[in-house]
């Protein structure tokens, strides 16, 4: 078995709380990360990087997921109609 | 007017006994985790699928360094094994973890995660060649990521519960948005109205 070991119970609940708090943080301010740099900076020293990567997809997802469910989708224009 | 109701439930109950069967054939022959796997268990002992027979099983593919949904998913699938200890006269489940990222889920990893979940929660590891055998048996995605320059990676992969009856069948699987209360009813019912695939 190669490198680090997984994380606890307990570390993967710190990480998980650290990343919540970055959202809630992002949520009240528009998605501004500017405004969340401690809890961002939180959340990197509490979860593996890797972790941090696969949450920041996780992110993005969700909020395009949101997107689509409230904007619906929006096919690129045809080149024109027959 | 009675008889002719009595009548109609017979055929009603002909037609489901049908249906199983079908289902049952059409499982088979999808031979999903058919053939057997040569894995180890959290203490080293070697483990092959027909260990497995005789029990009820649910079956969880993931690895120890997944950020989430492994967790996840093994707190519903233990929560379900909870709820349907709660039920008198139902056979036990054995609850079980195959790892997809052998190469750092070793005996010891596995027995350390896995003891945050439940008493009974069984881990399977072994050689890559083993695992990529046992997950292929399964139809089980899995992927690799590039490792960080510390040398961390995740590993995709698919993810659902199996579950598999005594005679070794995979009955049902199961995926993120069911619930662990949609689960244990699920069990219920397979075990309720389970019958042995003839030979």
């Amino acid at each position: 078995a190669a490198g680090m070991a997984a994380p606890t119970r307990e570390e993967r609940t710190a990480c998980w709380g650290a990343r919540d708090e970055f959202w809630q943080c992002l949520d009240s301010h528009g998605d501004d990360a500017a405004k969340c740099e401690k809890l961002r900076r939180a959340f990197e020293s509490r979860c593996p990087q890797q972790w941090v990567k696969h949450f920041d997809k996780r992110r993005d997802f969700l909020k395009y997921k949101k997107k689509l469910e409230t904007e619906g989708y929006i096919p690129p224009e045809a080149a024109g109609k027959s | 007017a009675g008889l002719a109701g009595a009548g109609w439930l017979y055929l009603r109950r002909e037609k489901e006994q049908r249906l199983r069967q079908r289902r049952l054939r059409d499982l088979r022959a999808l031979a999903l985790g058919q053939g057997d796997f040569q894995l180890q268990d959290t203490s080293g002992a070697p483990r092959s699928r027909s260990d497995l027979l005789g029990r009820w099983v649910l079956l969880y593919f993931g690895f120890t360094h997944c950020p989430d949904v492994c967790p996840e998913e093994l707190e519903k699938l233990c929560r379900a094994v909870e709820l349907l200890e709660g039920v008198p006269g139902l056979p036990p489940v054995q609850p079980l973890f195959i790892t997809v990222d052998p190469a750092r889920d070793d005996a010891a990893a596995l027995g350390r995660y896995l003891r945050d979940f439940h008493p009974r929660l069984q881990g399977l590891t072994g050689t890559a060649e083993q695992v990529r055998a046992a997950a292929g048996a399964f139809r089980v995605y899995v992927s690799a990521g590039d490792p960080d320059p510390d040398g961390d990676y995740v590993v995709d992969h698919s993810v659902l519960t199996f579950l598999l009856g005594p005679d070794g069948l995979v009955r049902d699987c199961y995926g993120r948005s069911r619930t662990a209360e949609e689960l244990a009813r699920s069990v219920r019912r397979h075990m309720e109205s389970y019958e042995p695939l003839p030979p």
